[in-house]
């Protein structure tokens, strides 16, 4: 089924196969004929239908609801409300921490944001829930709603200890400086916005659930599901075969989730509850607001002296969330001096979350742009104000770093780019009426690794299975374990079949942070060497195999045929040697987990965060890095600004599929894009309510706001960061470009926006 | 400040977010349809509300043809009716009865044979979560069709229409261009 077999010559084939290889996705096929089921487009009998009603206000409580018309209403099964719906356990959180209430209703009496669901319709028909939906009566007492940071109610907020860096005295280097600068970066509520709405189907067996959603995490999801209907873990299977588009939203089991599976299990039917894409605006968190305050003090050849800053983000009323706004900032330049700190401010909304890049993007944002500013104030050029100050190790861990090609990014980048063609002064590159801006900025990337593993399977035909509860949202899982597995067993790739997004197979950790590549490589990789050895060994030491007796230490397998390395003795097809040896199976589970851990840290290695190894473990600091170089164009009269050119080059270490590696970096790119020039989640003042909650008023890119992007990849095997030698791909791309961008307005415009999204009423 | 805000559908029956409260609830009269898809017939038993793209999804299990926004904003649900791309999510069932509509999964060849577009998304790697492709896929064969593929900036203008969130919009524009070359020649 794989492409190669169609496109490409067979001596072709074993280069592209190989890891490193430029194959097509194998699960390619199966998306552009409309044959990929995604989790919620399975087909059950008797499935019924939910839809949820959400609060119109955005803080206060429901006092009554008045179901009676939807009840009555065609074809309506069941309206839930905070008063009939089936009681839940509390669940742990993320890190594994126990609820704060042992009890959990997942519809709210209380509201803290406006959206929040209060009750649940279920009928015969999607349409039927839909019209009984509007019939449900509620009312509220609604009080006044910390609408945004802007807020005057919202006040200072709650500082974040764990987020203060410090180190030098930063605010007396900072005074002394003889050069300064000081500006303030705002970003918006962002969203994640997948294609795929968040949604799921839910079916009770006795007391075994069986969950079909998508999710970049079948482990942590079963998790809670199995605490909140106190079930054991295993009793939950959790089925995500595809994902479409996750960009850090479906890695938890959410509200709308408990509402599902408590409907099912009232019910006594499986019941799909699909959110509207107004829903998915309010839900589940984007990403939080952001204010950051940078201060650079700098001496006159451009040397920084410190860096002090102050970040600010919105959280929920009864939730928390963190962005860490100084991860970037602590650590791209040398700086002797160093302060930065952190408050999180409560506001009335869903509980933010985790969108690509979380921390790391807006960070990157405030730095780089402010580092631009000190350019400018030097009259330095960006490139050469990046260089002078080039960290040579982390200045935060003080650790020598595992890999960091950003010295050559910048000057690959550059290079293709053009960048020693640009005019230093602002507003002095134009064609006719658009003003031409060249901008730089950097982004980086913390290399987040975990433990996992997986199995392998050699079959009687000769094909090989690989199976893993990890997931493919689009970064090419199933194309680069194939890749593994076919390179490690020597088998053709058109002999693997990886299996993934079911959580009774082997297990996985949270798909979040770019690590699943390092970790499942790694797990393959180690389980597919040992079902080699296996095979190896059987054939060397079966009476049956024809191999027995042959006095060879070792066979060799390549293009599935299995035969002495000296060439002597026989060459067969691994299926002929398995048929031989009477095995219908070889199977091998490898794991990468430490041999002392206990059957509790391993499952709390799966289903929380908080095994994760830190970035910084032992003598290394591990990141991936990048230089983006844009051009933009903006109409002098109308404000109106085009990104016309982008160059990237990026350090993700050793790619393991260059060309679905090129895909992530451009679509983080392109994310980076719509971030810097049309997203913004727009809230009401009034009632607390996002107004733009849809596709055509929170504006993604399009097709047609994209120019040609030229990616350059400047890594090279990192062996502190991966077992294979990757370093992180997905979040990376988005890292750096709105302030690329940002500088490129400013170098066009003379005009400097440190308000995200540069909407033209800024530049004019 | 307490106020009380009263959630009430309007007794007249007018509508209230787009969907008919009581008042104008439709029967439960279902119509009887023939829909012709992917050049078979399928006889479907619906309420005259449900849209072509609900009747694909959830009636006739045709599920290549994606709900992203279901309000014609995202493109995803884009089939063609008579060979022209339409937004299945605005277009009612009943309406396209007698029509001739293909979906994603009825534009390969009989044998499995891909279709030129589909083969170049493929090779220029057009999509990562494959969502959106679907969409994709059916607005490119009608681009180009439409004679609208003629450079990669009309394919960016003509392809705008579907959204694509993972970002593989220049890997678009290089299958749609490379599909446009291989069907001219």
């Amino acid at each position: 089924m794989t492409v190669h077999d169609m496109k490409h010559a067979a001596s072709d084939s074993a280069r592209l196969e190989a890891v490193g290889g430029r194959l097509s996705r194998v699960d390619g096929p199966a998306k552009i004929t409309g044959a990929a089921h995604y989790a919620f487009e399975q087909q059950l009998e008797g499935l019924a239908h939910a839809v949820l009603v959400g609060a119109t206000i955005a803080a206060g409580k429901v006092t009554a609801i008045d179901a009676r018309a939807a009840e009555t209403a065609p074809g309506v099964l069941a309206v839930l409300t905070p008063d009939t719906i089936m009681e839940l356990k509390g669940a742990s959180d993320w890190f594994g921490n126990p609820p704060a209430l042992s009890t959990y209703c997942p519809l709210a009496r209380e509201i803290t944001f406006s959206g929040q669901h209060v009750a649940a319709v279920v009928a015969e028909t999607f349409e039927q829930a839909v019209a009984a939906a509007a019939l449900v009566k509620v009312w509220y007492d609604e009080t006044p709603a910390i609408v945004d940071l802007s807020d005057g109610k919202a006040g200072d907020g709650i500082p974040i200890d764990a987020m203060t860096k410090e180190w030098g005295d930063a605010q007396a280097a900072f005074a002394a400086a003889p050069v300064r600068i000081c500006a303030a970066y705002n970003t918006p509520r962002e969203f994640q916005a997948a294609m795929e709405p968040h949604g799921l189907i839910a079916r009770w067996e006795g007391d075994e659930l069986t969950v079909w959603e998508p999710s970049q995490w079948l482990d942590g999801m079963a998790r809670t599901y199995a605490e909140w209907f106190d079930i054991p873990f295993r009793n939950v299977r959790l089925v995500s075969p595809y994902i479409g588009g996750g960009f850090g939203s479906k890695a938890l089991a959410l509200a709308h989730s408990a509402v599902t599976a408590a409907a099912a299990k009232m019910l006594g039917r499986p019941v799909k509850l699909v959110l509207n894409r107004p829903q998915n605006f309010t839900s589940y968190g984007g990403r939080a607001a952001t204010r950051q305050t940078v201060a650079i003090g700098a001496d006159k050849t451009g040397r920084i002296q410190s860096i002090v800053h102050r970040g600010v983000n919105e959280t929920a009323v009864d939730g928390m969330w963190v962005e860490p706004l100084g991860s970037v900032t602590s650590i791209m330049y040398a700086t002797p001096n160093f302060s930065s700190k952190q408050n999180v401010v409560r506001v009335n909304t869903v509980v933010p979350g985790a969108k690509r890049a979380p921390g790391e993007n807006p960070s990157a944002f405030g730095i780089e742009c402010a580092i631009d500013e000190l350019a400018h104030e030097l009259g330095l050029d960006p490139l050469e104000m990046r260089l002078i100050n080039y960290a040579e190790q982390d200045p935060h861990a003080k650790k020598a770093w595992s890999t960091r090609q950003l010295r050559e990014a910048f000057a690959a980048g550059a290079e293709a780019f053009g960048w020693a063609k640009r005019s230093p002064q602002p507003r002095s590159m134009r064609e006719g009426r658009q003003l031409i801006g060249w901008g730089v900025a950097a982004g980086t990337y913390p290399v987040r690794r975990a433990h996992g593993e997986a199995v392998v399977k050699l079959l009687a035909d000769g094909s090989v299975e690989v199976e893993s509860s990890s997931i493919d949202m689009g970064q090419g899982t199933y194309t680069i374990l194939a890749q593994t597995a076919a390179e490690t067993l020597g088998v053709p790739v058109s002999q693997v079949w990886v299996k993934l997004g079911d959580s009774h197979f082997a297990r996985a950790g949270v798909t979040g942070g770019s690590r699943l590549a390092g970790v499942m490589t790694g797990a393959v990789y180690k389980a597919a060497g040992q079902a080699l050895n296996e095979l190896i060994g059987l054939a060397l030491s079966d009476p049956l195999s024809p191999f027995h007796g042959l006095q060879a230490n070792t066979l060799v397998v390549r293009n599935g045929r299995i035969a002495s390395p000296r060439g002597d003795g026989p060459e067969l097809a691994i299926a002929e040697l398995m048929s031989m040896l009477g095995r219908e199976r070889i199977e091998a589970k490898g794991d990468t987990v430490p041999p002392s851990f206990t059957p509790e840290q391993r499952y709390n290695n799966y289903t929380t965060i908080a095994m994760a190894l830190p970035h910084t473990e032992g003598d290394y600091s591990r990141y991936s890095w990048c230089a983006h170089f844009v051009e933009v164009r903006v109409d002098e009269d109308f404000g109106t600004v085009r990104v016309s050119r982008v160059v990237s080059a990026l350090d993700s270490g050793r790619l393991y599929n260059p060309k679905l590696a090129e895909s992530q970096w451009k679509g983080g790119i392109i994310m980076g894009i719509g971030q810097a020039l049309l997203e913004e989640g727009i809230v009401d003042r009034r009632h607390g309510r996002i107004v733009n909650s849809n596709f055509a008023d929170y504006m993604l890119p399009t097709n047609a706001d994209i120019p040609d992007i030229q990616t350059i990849s400047v890594g090279i095997p990192d062996p502190h960061s991966s077992a294979l030698g990757g370093k992180g791909v997905g979040e990376l791309g988005i890292v750096g470009v709105a302030p690329a961008i940002a500088n490129a307005v400013f170098h066009a415009t003379g005009k400097r926006v440190r308000d995200l999204p540069i909407t033209l009423e800024k530049l004019i | 400040m307490t106020s009380q805000i009263i959630i009430d559908p309007p007794e007249d029956g007018h509508f209230r977010n787009g969907v008919a409260t009581k008042g104008l609830t439709p029967s439960p009269t279902t119509l009887s349809l023939r829909l012709t898809i992917n050049g078979r017939d399928h006889a479907l038993e619906i309420e005259p509300r449900v849209t072509l793209l609900d009747a694909l999804r959830e009636r006739l299990h045709l599920t290549g043809t994606k709900k992203g926004c279901d309000h014609g904003q995202c493109g995803a649900c884009t089939v063609h009716v008579d060979g022209e791309r339409v937004l299945a999510c605005l277009t009612l069932a009943a309406q396209v009865e007698g029509r001739t509509i293909t979906t994603i999964e009825g534009l390969a060849d009989e044998d499995g044979t891909l279709h030129a577009v589909q083969a170049a998304f493929l090779e220029q790697d057009a999509f990562q979560c494959g969502y959106c492709t679907p969409g994709q896929i059916m607005s490119a064969v009608a681009c180009i069709r439409e004679g609208h593929a003629g450079s990669d900036e009309e394919i960016r203008e003509y392809m705008a229409g579907n959204l694509c969130r993972c970002g593989a919009y220049p890997n678009i524009v290089a299958a749609v261009r490379q599909a446009a070359q291989e069907l001219r020649s």
